[in-house]
């Protein structure tokens, strides 16, 4: 036998093989996930038994309440709900892929940024009949719609700010929050003179919450998506990136950190700011030594600028929704349930210093004395926006798309202003994909 | 390839007498050889070993730290205040003895399946001369090479529409991929080794091919079965891609459920990962220690002589 | 399909059903179990992913769009051969590297040190635990702020300041290889040390005595007899790494800035993160192709050897 003839037949038999099993399994097309068509809608939509999917059932600090819950509503109800999670930087696609494949029933806790990738699957059910009693606050509600329709009952809602330590601050001899990005350089300065391995600005610098850099790039003036058009790319949003760089390659910001690495810096008190979404105090607080510190834990208006510009911010929240199907009608009660009874959502709030989302619940005595709640709503939530990308199915690979560019220049692999348009050019091609 | 085990011992009773001849100073030279190879030879096990085993010297310090301690620049080499805590959580994390329970199943039912399917085929590869043998031995050799991650997109399709993702016979027949080429390979190799004349005689004697496969050459094979077992039963419990995206919490194996347990806060919880990670561990350890002989038989087997 | 002599004799026709199947047909029924399961799990999804590189298809959406080319365009227009170059520098490091450190540590074992057999089995430990868990304990290990390896260095002043290892394009590929090194050196040392225990003691001894020293000893005695076993380690581990996903995706998820990016997390990630598997497929048939360039090669080498 020669050689080529072996590799021939071979070739000639994995052939026939293949064809074999395209015959026995289908045609190829079969292949298409048609899960999607048929696993919604299955199951007895009158279960009192049903899934609930969150991160924060993930959380070491967020477990235990959420527990609670779950636990007073099965005891209440005389029901069994199969609590889920996967860690928040797989959420997505995890969900995703058990969503489309027809394992995810119930409820399920969403970020805001995700609603639009989630809706357009065509599993959540429309919560329009039900969210109107549940007194939501306007701009929660709003949190929830995608495409006209209230897909989402909000569960928490806020935003995404810069969290400042008190003590670093006073060792470090600055006196009052920066206002300006120069001041807010040198007061980074400052802070890196103290030494001790204190990463000035524990800002994220991995691509799974680089996302963070857009609020600088609006405060740079970049407005990101405009009149349909996308504006990562300008000058502002160059300079943005150039200046992050700036920090990075003077150490003023570390590499390697993401919101969790952030948070044991923070906690370690080896971080005097960093970004985070309100929930983080409970997090960061909860999980450091150091009891003092939720105390030094200041929420801080993003510095402008120029003096006098607007802080920018961006919204953040949480919202339930439901999957069509299985258990559908006892999970929307169940949601509209943990979202919006008073004494649910305030034990809530003592556990995690997550604020409710009604009205009637941010009313509540211990959730409006609250300094830090108070404070954070005015100097931050007050001028937060959502993300122009949010509207779109591929948000989280708009975000993925800009955190890979923006890495690739802080690790010295592309100029700010070749990466931007790289940038730009990605983001453009993925929402009209 | 060539067995070379016959033709060197006369040369070297040929050069006995110009040894001897030699005499003293070539003992001693001898001797000084084995001495600097024994240094040699201790220096390699030494840098090695450093290399091999501190990491797990490191794992397990970490799981005897407390949460707390290991948050220290530089860090203590030697930690001082151990701790057992980080143990006992793991115990009470139903969970992950869920995890745990289901790695063994779908290990346990990956390492059988495939032994059955790969010894039928090691034999017909082995011992039969047909068309077509020698492109199918390749073909399934070959398979090893395919891509997983490619593979997956697919069986991710298929085992959606057919309704079949979180269950252990999705587990099962994705882990087969990997595991059934390199079977197939070591028990080839396994039966190339039990001599022609035994299955004639067994022939002559009147036994059946089956009787001949399952009650003479099976019983000899054992060994080497039993390590292509436990190869794949090891590579089964040690995968990650498949069980991370075809299958959900309920069905879900350790190492995807070690990451859903502790990424999302890992920066926190490295004594509790790394005491997790000793836990996992373990059983793959144990049998290892008890079946190495077989291991290395069957997986050198194929391979040495060649 | 049942022509060639099989070496079995003929067996003298007996009981029920034995008689009437040849010998042929008998050995193609023995493999008709596995060919079944190979067809279904392996032959079909593959072909049918490649064939999906043809079109746009959105994971989580019915339905799907041919396009042409445009998906493998879009990959030889942009990340192909950085990736290309990634996964070779990732597969020849994590291959070479460890057969080198198993090789030496094979040849130590064989001399006959005092607890061979004890040391070989507690060096299997890093192979033998899961490639999660080998991942993480090296995670914990290059961490930036608090890792032992930092720790290490400062402390004894080889650097002045820590070191994100697994941040930085260049100590990042760096760091994967080395953690993958870790897990793969062992399995390599083992099947090393049992080629090496077929070497005959007398060849060496009788090459001693020649006045050979150990460099020659070992080219002229040694690496004819393992020669086999590693080429076959070799191989194998090449392919494996070929593919790998597990170190690179829980170490660096294919960062900094893409820069350990392999063909296995980059379709990985395609398909399951971007949810685009007509580019994840794309890329994945691109990849085939040049496996079989590789399958091609390695059928030339065994025919060559004419194995058995």
């Amino acid at each position: 036998m020669t050689t080529s003839g072996i590799s021939r037949r071979g070739a000639l038999r994995m052939f026939g093989i293949g064809a074999l099993g395209v015959a026995g399994a289908g045609v190829l097309g079969a292949c298409a996930p048609s899960g999607a068509g048929s696993a919604s809608g299955g199951g007895d939509t009158k279960s009192k038994d049903f899934d609930f999917t969150s991160w924060s059932l993930n959380e070491e600090a967020a477990r235990p309440s959420i527990e609670k819950i779950i636990k007073a509503w099965e005891k209440a109800e005389n029901s069994t709900i199969r609590a889920v999670s996967y860690p928040y930087n797989e959420y997505l696609s995890q969900l995703t892929l058990k969503l489309g494949g027809g394992e995810t029933t119930g409820a399920v806790h969403l970020d805001i940024a995700w609603l639009a990738a989630m809706a357009q699957m065509g599993k959540l059910a429309d919560l329009g009949s039900v969210a109107g009693s549940g007194g939501y606050t306007d701009v929660a509600l709003k949190s929830g719609v995608y495409d006209g329709k209230q897909y989402g009952l909000p569960w928490n809602t806020g935003s995404i700010g810069v969290i400042a330590n008190a003590h670093l601050l006073q060792k470090a001899g600055i006196k009052k929050h920066p206002v300006t990005v120069e001041e807010f350089e040198d007061a980074l300065r400052e802070l890196k003179g103290l030494g001790g391995g204190v990463v000035p600005y524990a800002a994220a610098t991995k691509v799974a919450q680089l996302k963070d850099i857009f609020p600088w790039m609006q405060t740079f003036g970049c407005t990101l998506f405009d009149g349909g058009k996308v504006t990562i790319g300008d000058d502002a949003s160059v300079d943005a990136v150039t200046w992050y760089k700036k920090l990075h390659d003077r150490k003023l910001i570390a590499a390697d950190v993401d919101r969790f690495d952030a948070r044991a810096l923070f906690g370690q008190g080896k971080a005097a700011f960093y970004d985070d979404a309100i929930i983080g105090k409970g997090v960061t607080s909860a999980q450091s030594k150091d009891t003092t510190l939720a105390g030094a834990m200041q929420p801080m208006e993003r510095p402008v600028l120029k003096a006098g510009d607007t802080p920018r911010a961006l919204l953040w929240g949480g919202v339930i929704a439901i999957v069509k199907g299985r258990g559908q009608d006892a999970a929307t009660e169940f949601a509209l349930h943990t979202t919006t009874d008073r004494d649910t959502t305030s034990a809530y709030f003592a556990a995690r210093a997550l604020p409710p989302s009604t009205t009637a619940g941010l009313a509540a005595p211990e959730v409006a004395k609250d300094t830090f709640t108070t404070e954070w709503t005015e100097k931050i939530t007050r001028t937060a926006s959502g993300s122009p990308f949010w509207q779109f199915a591929q948000s989280a690979q708009i975000d993925e798309a800009v955190a890979k560019q923006v890495q690739a220049v802080l690790v010295g692999r592309a100029k700010p202003k070749d990466a931007m348009r790289k940038a730009g050019e990605e983001v453009s091609a993925l929402i009209k994909r | 390839m060539t067995s070379t085990t016959s033709s060197p011992l006369p040369a070297v009773e040929r050069r006995e007498p110009s040894a001897a001849r030699a005499g003293r100073s070539t003992r001693r030279r001898v001797r000084k050889d084995l001495l600097r190879s024994r240094i040699a030879a201790w220096s390699a096990v030494v840098v090695i070993g450093a290399f091999g085993l501190l990491p797990v010297y490191w794992l397990l310090a970490t799981a005897l730290s407390t949460p707390e301690s290991v948050f220290r620049f530089p860090p203590k080499l030697i930690p001082t205040d151990l701790t057992l805590a980080n143990f006992t959580a793991l115990a009470e994390n139903d969970q992950l003895i869920k995890y745990m329970i289901n790695s063994l199943i779908v290990a346990s039912i990956t390492a059988v399946l495939s032994v059955v399917v790969a010894t039928y085929m090691g034999y017909s590869f082995s011992k039969f001369r047909y068309r077509g043998r020698r492109s199918l031995m390749h073909l399934v050799l070959a398979s090893q090479m395919f891509p997983q991650a490619l593979l997956l997109v697919t069986l991710y399709a298929v085992f959606s529409s057919f309704g079949m993702l979180n269950t252990y016979t999705a587990l099962v027949l994705s882990f087969t991929t990997f595991t059934m080429p390199l079977c197939v390979w070591m028990l080839k190799g396994i039966f190339d080794t039990v001599p022609d004349a035994l299955l004639e005689a067994a022939s002559i004697d009147g036994a059946s091919r089956w009787r001949t496969l399952h009650s003479i050459v099976a019983p000899l094979a054992a060994p080497g079965m039993i390590a292509a077992g436990l190869f794949a039963f090891v590579r089964g419990w040690n995968d990650f891609i498949f069980a991370l995206t075809l299958a959900d919490k309920e069905k879900q194996t350790l190492p995807p459920g070690l990451v859903s347990t502790y990424i999302g806060e890992f920066q926190t919880a490295w004594p509790q990962l790394m005491a997790a990670s000793l836990v996992v561990s373990v059983p793959v350890v144990v049998a290892f220690m008890f079946l190495q002989r077989y291991l290395v038989g069957g997986m050198t087997a194929g391979s040495v002589k060649s | 399909m049942s022509t060639a002599a099989p070496r079995q004799k003929e067996p003298p026709p007996r009981r029920r059903t034995e008689g009437r199947l040849s010998n042929g047909a008998f050995a193609v029924l023995l493999t008709a179990p596995g060919l079944a399961l190979f067809a279904a799990i392996i032959f079909y999804p593959l072909l049918s992913a490649v064939f999906t590189g043809f079109f746009k298809q959105d994971l989580r959406l019915p339905g799907r769009e041919f396009v042409g080319l445009d998906n493998f365009a879009y990959w030889l227009d942009g990340d192909f051969l950085t990736i290309l170059k990634q996964t070779l520098v990732f597969t020849v490091g994590a291959t070479l590297v460890p057969f080198v450190i198993g090789f030496a540590l094979a040849l130590a074992l064989n001399t006959g040190l005092r607890g061979s057999g004890f040391l070989r089995g507690l060096f299997l430990f890093p192979w033998v635990i899961p490639g999660v868990v080998v991942s993480f304990l090296w995670m914990w290990i290059f961490n930036a702020n608090y890792g032992v390896l930092n720790g290490v260095l400062v402390k004894s002043g080889l650097i002045d300041e820590s070191v994100a290892w697994l941040g930085q394009p260049g100590t990042a590929m760096l760091a994967v290889i080395v953690t993958k090194t870790w897990a793969s050196f062992p399995w390599m040392m083992v099947m090393l040390l049992a080629g090496l225990q077929t070497v005959p003691k007398e060849l060496h001894e009788a090459a001693s005595m020649d006045g050979a020293g150990a460099v020659r000893r070992f080219f002229a005695v040694t690496w004819p007899q393992v020669r086999g076993v590693a080429s076959i380690v070799l191989l194998l581990e090449f392919i494996w790494n070929f593919q790998h996903f597990d170190t690179i995706y829980v170490l660096t998820g294919g960062g900094p800035a893409g820069t350990t990016e392999t063909f296995a997390t980059a379709v990985y990630q395609t398909a399951f993160n971007g949810f685009d598997i007509g580019r994840a497929t794309a890329l994945g048939g691109l990849w085939m192709l040049l496996l079989l360039l590789l399958v091609a090669a390695y059928l030339r080498i065994t025919e060559r050897k004419g194995d058995a």
